[in-house]
């Protein structure tokens, strides 16, 4: 997740306004930087030390938050450029997700999500999920929290009122769960199977009452294409990166096949931009639209974030750069960053 | 057999090194020399191999106890065949499962310091005894020995015999135990030897870093919960390690029958674990038992707080209640290989956000 409670919003939830003095704050992995670059004109207004590779950043009660995958802590920083280290107690913080006014971080080389007050920066709880938790998604009402487990192969149910874990969805023997989503309203999810080039549907609301995991609530699959990822559910689509053979699979909402998108490099996400579905290619330099559109970019993006007014920032994390590309025009600017630039946020 | 054998009979004690006690009053120099001179192995030759020098604690030699034979208490830590089979003369055998008990409190296991003492009291050991604890090396067993000693408040001197019994040379026994009196062992805990679950869970994420340092000391794939390895407990609903260890295999402090030498002991924990000298540690491993190693070697070469989780990964992997609390990493690890390791292991998932 990139985007924060006061931050646009990442594919399948629309465009984000886009003032003048707005800044793209981009966690580089590589110097353990959050650079900061002006979105209109891609100045580059300078580098925070936020701690041991930073991979993704969102907004949150106005502050930037990071992801240190490398510590036992996440960074905030302040409007003003303060920093506040908030400690996790458990190594790699990666993926960001907020429900009931706290922050929940998945801690994926651990056992457990932390959950940080926001407004106080400290630590209020940890929740013990399946081993190496990596997304999250939260249900509309925010009332349960999903974390996919990637060595367990469930998806954890956890009740946010009560920060419990509450029960785990069963993936499927053997199943390396990456990206999970749920529909925007809430009525299905999603978990992608990394090992088995899978996709997972299932009942957010499904009873997982029992310390085992249960494969109830499990309501089908489908194959996807090689080394799958990530994962985009809109209300009447999925789609399914694979990043292995090149190819985006697109099913309903019931993971019945609608197309297999082919020609790709390297795909790894389906974003919204300007009515339209891009295919960020981490192995080509260009988007591709669903209908066949392509818009060059100066080098193979890893992480997008849409800018709103049909713009997206791409991280190019092996050329380290960054850059604002237009789906109409093409590069607007491009900008050196720090090393391996990774998932930003508009701020 | 159901005779007893005298043990004041040198002349019927059978040890398979009979025909070598002749030699034992030989000075170590000059029997070593002779050993090289003719290519064999004498008593005194394989003793002097087992000699400590330096500044290292609580390890000593055959050369030692000969000294102060008569002025220690000896305790055999090994199984009780291996005692009855061959035994430093006069040695008491350990109930060993007694001095490994546990008591449960509300912040988890802890030594049961009453049953342990009860124990050592059995056996004829007093608080202000100095002991000399054996084993068939100075592998954990021996050093659960001197671990529930210094938890009961021990007062008198613990060492610990560098070579095991294969490094004596002097008088041996055989058959059943001698028959002592039995003290009343009246316990002074020593928390400062322990630590249990809430104190660790109150420092989760400072280990290593701000806090304690923290060293698990069992095999790496335990450490690194590695898929389908042998090497995890299946008694446990979670694998991994507390956030924050290092992974020293304790079996690195023995090299064969003695104490790793000391100077690569301390390269192992200070340099390559990074470990520091003056502040708080803390060792643990699936029991009791085995981390003890590594809590008296750190001990032995200096390191001045050193601390046992009695409770141990296995109490901490299946704590019931709120697992958020005490969470375990299984990703992104530090294992320093010992030359008793099995290696590293890339099971242990992989840390990116790359895929």
């Amino acid at each position: 997740m990139t985007g924060g409670d006061d931050a646009p919003t990442r594919a399948g939830q629309g465009d984000a306004p886009s003032p003048a003095d707005r800044v793209l704050a981009v966690p580089c992995e590589g110097d353990d930087l959050l650079a900061l670059f002006a979105l209109e004109t891609g100045e580059r207004l300078g580098e925070i030390p936020v701690g041991s590779h930073p991979v993704h950043a969102t907004t949150c009660r106005g502050r930037t938050v990071v992801a240190t995958m490398g510590e036992r802590s996440i960074t905030a920083v302040g409007p003003s450029g303060e920093v506040t280290r908030v400690e996790t107690g458990v190594l790699g913080p990666s993926h960001f997700a907020t429900a009931n006014g706290e922050l929940y971080v998945s801690c994926s080389a651990g056992d457990a999500l932390a959950v940080v007050d926001p407004e106080a920066l400290t630590l209020v709880d940890r929740v013990a999920v399946g081993a190496e938790p990596h997304e999250l998604a939260v249900a509309p009402g925010a009332d349960r929290l999903y974390a996919g487990s990637r060595r367990e192969g469930v998806v954890d149910v956890v009740d946010t009122e009560t920060r419990e874990r509450i029960g785990a969805i069963d993936a499927g023997p053997d199943a390396r769960v990456q990206g999970v989503a749920l529909s925007p309203d809430g009525g299905r999810g999603y978990a992608v199977d990394q090992r088995g080039a899978r996709v997972v549907a299932f009942d957010p609301g499904g009873d997982v009452a029992g310390d085992a995991a249960s494969a109830a609530p499990v309501r089908g699959e489908a194959a996807v294409g090689a080394d799958p990822y990530d994962l985009v559910a809109t209300a009447d689509r999925v789609f399914v990166p694979g990043r292995g053979d090149g190819v985006v699979h697109e099913f309903d909402r019931n993971l019945e096949p609608i197309a297999v998108r082919e020609g790709f490099s390297r795909p790894v996400d389906v974003l919204e931009v300007a009515g339209e579905r891009w295919v960020l290619d981490a192995g080509a330099p260009r988007l591709r639209s669903l209908d066949g559109a392509v818009v060059e970019t100066p080098a193979p993006g890893l992480v997008a974030t849409p800018a709103g007014e049909g713009r997206v920032a791409v991280s190019h994390y092996d050329d380290d750069s960054v850059s604002l590309v237009d789906v109409e025009s093409g590069p607007v600017w491009t900008a050196d960053s720090p090393a391996y630039p990774f998932g930003s946020v508009v701020v | 057999m159901t005779g007893k054998r005298s043990h004041d009979d040198d002349a019927n004690t059978e040890t398979r090194r009979g025909l070598l006690r002749a030699a034992a009053g030989a000075t170590v120099a000059g029997a070593a020399s002779t050993a090289g001179c003719l290519a064999v192995s004498t008593p005194a030759s394989v003793s002097a191999q087992y000699e400590v020098s330096g500044n290292v604690a609580h390890f000593v030699g055959p050369g030692w106890l000969a000294d102060n034979r008569d002025d220690v208490v000896v305790l055999d830590a090994r199984g009780a065949e291996q005692f009855r089979r061959e035994r430093i003369y006069g040695a008491r055998h350990v109930p060993f499962d007694a001095i490994a008990a546990r008591e449960s409190t509300d912040g988890g296991a802890v030594p049961d310091a009453d049953a342990i003492a009860a124990a050592f009291g059995e056996i004829g050991v007093a608080p202000d005894d100095d002991v000399l604890v054996y084993g068939a090396s100075v592998g954990s067993r021996v050093t659960r020995v001197a671990f529930a000693l210094a938890a009961v408040g021990h007062e008198g001197a613990v060492n610990v015999l560098n070579g095991g019994v294969s490094g004596w040379n002097g008088r041996l026994g055989t058959g059943s135990r001698d028959r002592v009196a039995a003290t009343d062992y009246d316990p002074d805990p020593a928390p400062s030897t322990w630590v249990d679950r809430e104190w660790l869970a109150e420092r989760v994420g400072t280990f290593n870093g701000d806090g304690p340092g923290l060293v698990d000391t069992r095999v790496p794939e335990a450490y690194l919960a590695a898929a389908g390895s042998d090497a995890l407990n299946d008694d446990h609903d979670r694998h991994g390690h507390l956030p924050g260890a290092v992974d020293v295999h304790w079996v690195g402090n023995v090299s064969g029958r003695r104490m790793t030498d000391p100077g690569r002991l301390v390269r192992l924990y200070e340099v390559e674990a990074e470990l520091d000298r003056d502040e708080t540690v803390v060792v643990y491993g699936d029991d009791n038992v085995d981390p003890t190693s590594t809590w008296l070697t750190l001990k032995a070469i200096g390191f001045e707080d050193v601390r046992l989780y009695d409770g141990g990964f296995g109490e901490w992997a299946n704590v019931d209640g709120d697992r958020g609390r005490y969470p375990v990493e299984t990703a992104t690890n530090v294992v320093v290989e010992t030359e008793g390791s099995v290696g590293g292991g890339d099971g242990g998932g992989d840390f990116s956000c790359t895929g």
